[in-house]
């Protein structure tokens, strides 16, 4: 496939400009940038769901239709987005098959006889629960497979796969990579898009850097390192984390948020541990391992079973989210788009829509003061450096990066005690990151009790002074100081130490 | 386009539009409406300046509209919260019958039985509230059911319509002109549309329900206590339905059974125009305004050109599935720009 010059611009701005790509058959191809830089656009282009305004795609000599998706299809290329679009109350076999020709019988659908193909596309990407099983019933990963599956099913020469490990746990991710390998040893390209800059460099045979539109940086395999591609994407180093001193957990002062015994179905089992003043304390531990489910329980969604939960030395009663709000307790969830921002929405009435009390002409009437709202919205747009054309814009146009800090924001002056942040930096770009981190980081030295979560072992890292590693609804390590390192993270996630650590907090 | 756009040009996809074409079909989904009313406006004009440019005419209109509006902005609030009210013209009907019942059987002064009313409305919007947020019956089915149960509650009450004993200062509400010459329905109207647009607008508990209609989740998140938001919405609706009730069997001087239920379709066509206009659809009072408008005087001007009475739901429901496709249309647009 040749693509030269393709070109989009948006309400003026140039998404793509004039990009030039070629991708091969049997190769992985790593198409890496920060958000906004043109990798959604440039895929949107091949799928034929967006029509360029220049250039052209060639594959295997012939022009590429634009603007079509069937055509698209036709000339064997499939996407697998982050959302996986699947029909949730089919089984595995109806959505591999859903759009493709089948076999029937008097006219009616033959699913012995159609499912020939889709069973030898399950084998080839080695899926091993039976395809009758209905998709809502199977983990994120096994979706994957299923994915994989359809665009075999369709003989598709090039895949692309938009951040497939963002849901799925380190030995899914490894998998994930052993099939897309074996794939491209049968000779499908692969067009692999990620922030998760190590799986690029150790899975990708070529790897392509967007910035602001343009290919910037085109490299094979082991010419470029990470720092390089750090480089290539931002446009400037990134601190090393090292270079940062974590701050030292003080465990003389009263602890902001204490969590007691708390147990939650199989999920959570009996977790205890103590948050001090100025620190940013992390969970880690892999997907599944019961983090999500606590921060839920924290954040006054579900009720735990067992245990308590301390706030500044007070025991808390939440029996809703409204209730944890009004207590001091703020969640930013891990799905942005469906739980965090509302997309219609100003950037202005995101922020300010957990503070609209403060916000009043006159105290005890219901009366919202323009002036106030705006004041409130422009301070902290400028404090957390939302970049964003104005603070009526709909939040939508922001990047995901700038739309997680304007949740951020929205708890800055809501007297907030404590912030769970769930995956604060999933789906944003490295730049953004780092803004966040320190936007976080700023937040807990001026008191405020921060709870990151995170499945990201190299976020962990460049954020926590202290981290804690759960495992099986369990905290089965505690890491600080020059201990917290990905390697140590990544042992605790896997092995059961707390028996060597017995002063766990 | 075409030429670029290579030689197969047989399955062009939606979206595949020039530019130009996008900008016209957006502004056109935006302000289509609002240029619709002012083309009938002219139109009707034209053709029948004598009867259609007169001043008690132009009254006409602003006072078919003004129970409309009341209703259909009540409406415009369960819708969005993101939930909707299909009771609302059962409960007008109902109400306007209870109160007439009031003041003609239980003898209540007209003061407490218009305010007994109101209240009435307002507790059965707030029951659908519950019945939709805490028992978590879909909204279809909880105020469809409760809208046919009031039917039958109706009938209970009164078999035949309520036209004895219902004092002569009653009908003379819908009937006087206090203010400017403009009838007092028309008064009412414009109160209700200032209130309810202040509260959407400017007020805690407004911002709150935009931010329950545009992502659930997220307001919960937010500390709103989104059920309580929800309940207030459809309560509003309940009261604004019994309103339209009320001054509806004060212009007819009397309670007749079913005398309002045809007000859920018109409610429900001008609220969708109304989405469709300035914004791209979403739901706010102006619009709801807008649409209402559009639809008093297309009736009106069906009327004046002597088009039969059936001509009219023919009207009505070609009003509502082309409000529905416009604001599907502008929301489409407005996620893919």
């Amino acid at each position: 496939m040749r693509i030269r010059g393709l070109t989009k611009s948006f309400a003026g701005e140039l998404a793509l400009d004039h990009a030039d790509l070629d991708i091969e058959r049997g190769k992985v191809h790593g198409l890496v940038g920060a958000n906004g830089a043109g990798k959604s656009t440039l895929i949107r282009c091949l799928a034929g769901v967006t029509v360029a305004d220049e250039g052209s795609v060639t594959i295997s000599g012939e022009e590429l239709q634009k603007g079509s998706p069937r055509a698209s299809e036709q000339a064997g290329l499939a996407f697998i987005h982050q959302e996986l679009n699947l029909i949730p109350h089919f089984n595995a076999l109806q959505n591999i098959l859903l759009g493709a020709p089948k076999a029937t019988r008097f006219g009616m659908i033959d699913w012995t006889r159609s499912g020939v193909a889709a069973r030898a596309a399950a084998e080839r990407v080695g899926i091993r629960f039976p395809l009758e099983t209905k998709v809502s019933e199977l983990s994120v990963a096994q979706r994957w497979l299923v994915m994989i599956s359809k665009a075999l099913v369709r003989d598709a020469s090039m895949i692309a796969m938009d951040e497939p490990t963002a849901s799925l746990s380190g030995p899914e991710s490894e998998q994930l990579f052993d099939i897309i390998r074996d794939l491209s040893a049968q000779g499908v390209a692969i067009l692999y898009v990620s922030h998760r800059l190590e799986e690029v460099l150790q899975l990708c045979d070529r790897i392509t850097v967007l910035r602001d539109g343009r290919i910037v940086d085109a490299a094979e395999r082991g010419a470029l390192n990470k720092k390089g591609l750090v480089r290539a994407i931002i446009g400037h180093d990134m601190r090393a984390p090292d270079e940062r001193a974590r701050f030292a957990t003080d465990r003389d002062q009263r602890p902001i948020f204490s969590v007691r015994d708390v147990a939650w179905k199989s999920a959570v089992k009996g977790v205890s541990f103590d948050l001090y003043p100025g620190e940013v304390l992390a969970l880690g531990g892999l997907v599944g391992a019961g983090r999500t489910e606590l921060a839920h329980l924290i954040a006054g969604a579900a009720k735990p079973d067992a245990g308590h939960f301390e706030l500044e030395g007070r025991r808390l009663a939440i029996p809703n989210e409204a209730e944890a709000v009004r207590a001091g307790i703020a969640l930013v969830p891990e799905e942005r788009r469906s739980q965090g921002v509302m997309l219609q929405q100003s950037v202005a009435f995101n922020i300010n829509i957990s503070t609209l009390k403060g916000l009043r002409a006159v105290p005890g009437l219901p009366f919202i003061s323009d002036r106030k709202a705006r004041r409130q919205a422009e301070g902290l747009v400028a404090q957390l450096g939302i970049k964003t054309p104005g603070i009526e814009a709909r939040i939508g146009g922001l990047s995901g990066g700038n739309q997680q800090k304007a949740l951020i924001a929205r708890w800055l002056n809501a007297g907030t005690r404590l912030l769970v942040l769930d995956e604060p930096s999933r789906g944003v770009d490295v730049g953004a990151r780092e803004e966040i981190h320190d936007a976080i980081r700023a937040l807990a030295r001026s008191g405020v009790g921060i709870l990151a979560i995170s499945s990201d072992v190299e976020e962990l890292t460049l954020l926590a002074d202290r981290v804690l590693v759960m495992r099986e609804g369990r905290i089965t390590g505690e890491l600080t100081g020059a201990d917290i390192t990905e390697a140590r993270i990544i042992e605790l996630s896997y092995h059961d130490t707390s028996d060597e650590q017995g002063d766990i907090a | 386009m075409m030429a670029q756009a290579g030689t197969a040009t047989k399955d062009v996809a939606p979206l595949r539009k020039s530019s130009w074409k996008r900008t016209a079909l957006m502004w056109l989904s935006r302000y289509g409406t609002i240029v619709g009313l002012l083309l009938m406006v002219v139109f009707f004009s034209a053709n029948a300046p004598t009867i259609f440019l007169s001043r008690a005419n132009f009254l006409n209109i602003l006072s078919q509209a003004s129970l409309t509006a009341i209703i259909a902005s009540g409406l415009t609030y369960t819708l969005v919260v993101g939930e909707f009210d299909l009771s609302i013209g059962y409960v007008a009907s109902f109400v306007g019958l209870i109160v007439t019942g009031l003041m003609a059987y239980q003898g209540l002064p007209i003061w407490l039985s218009i305010v007994s009313a109101l209240l009435l409305g307002a507790a059965i919007g707030a029951f659908n509230g519950v019945l939709v947020t805490k028992v978590r019956i879909n909204a279809v089915i909880s105020t469809l059911g409760v809208g046919t149960m009031l039917t039958g509650i109706g009938f209970t009450y009164s078999s035949f319509p309520i036209a004895t004993g219902i004092p002569r200062a009653f009908t003379d509400i819908s009937l006087g002109r206090l203010v400017f010459g403009l009838p007092n329905p028309v008064i009412i109207m414009v109160i209700v549309l200032i209130a309810l647009w202040v509260i959407l607008n400017k007020t805690d508990i407004g911002q709150k329900m935009q931010a329950v209609g545009g992502n659930l989740e997220a307001a919960r998140l937010s500390g709103i206590r989104v059920d309580r938001i929800k309940i207030f919405a459809f309560a509003t609706a309940g009261f604004c339905a019994a309103l339209t009730g009320t001054l509806l069997s004060s212009l007819l001087g009397s309670g007749t059974l079913a005398a309002a239920d045809g007000y859920l379709l018109d409610a429900f066509a001008a609220v969708f125009l109304g989405s469709a206009t300035l914004r791209e659809g979403e739901f706010h009072i102006s619009g709801t305004l807008i649409g209402v408008l559009i639809l008093a005087v297309g009736f009106n001007g069906l009327s004046i050109f002597g088009a039969p009475t059936h001509f009219q739901p023919i009207f009505k429901g070609g009003i509502l599935v082309l409000a529905v496709g416009m604001s599907a249309l502008a929301r489409r647009y407005a996620a893919s720009a």
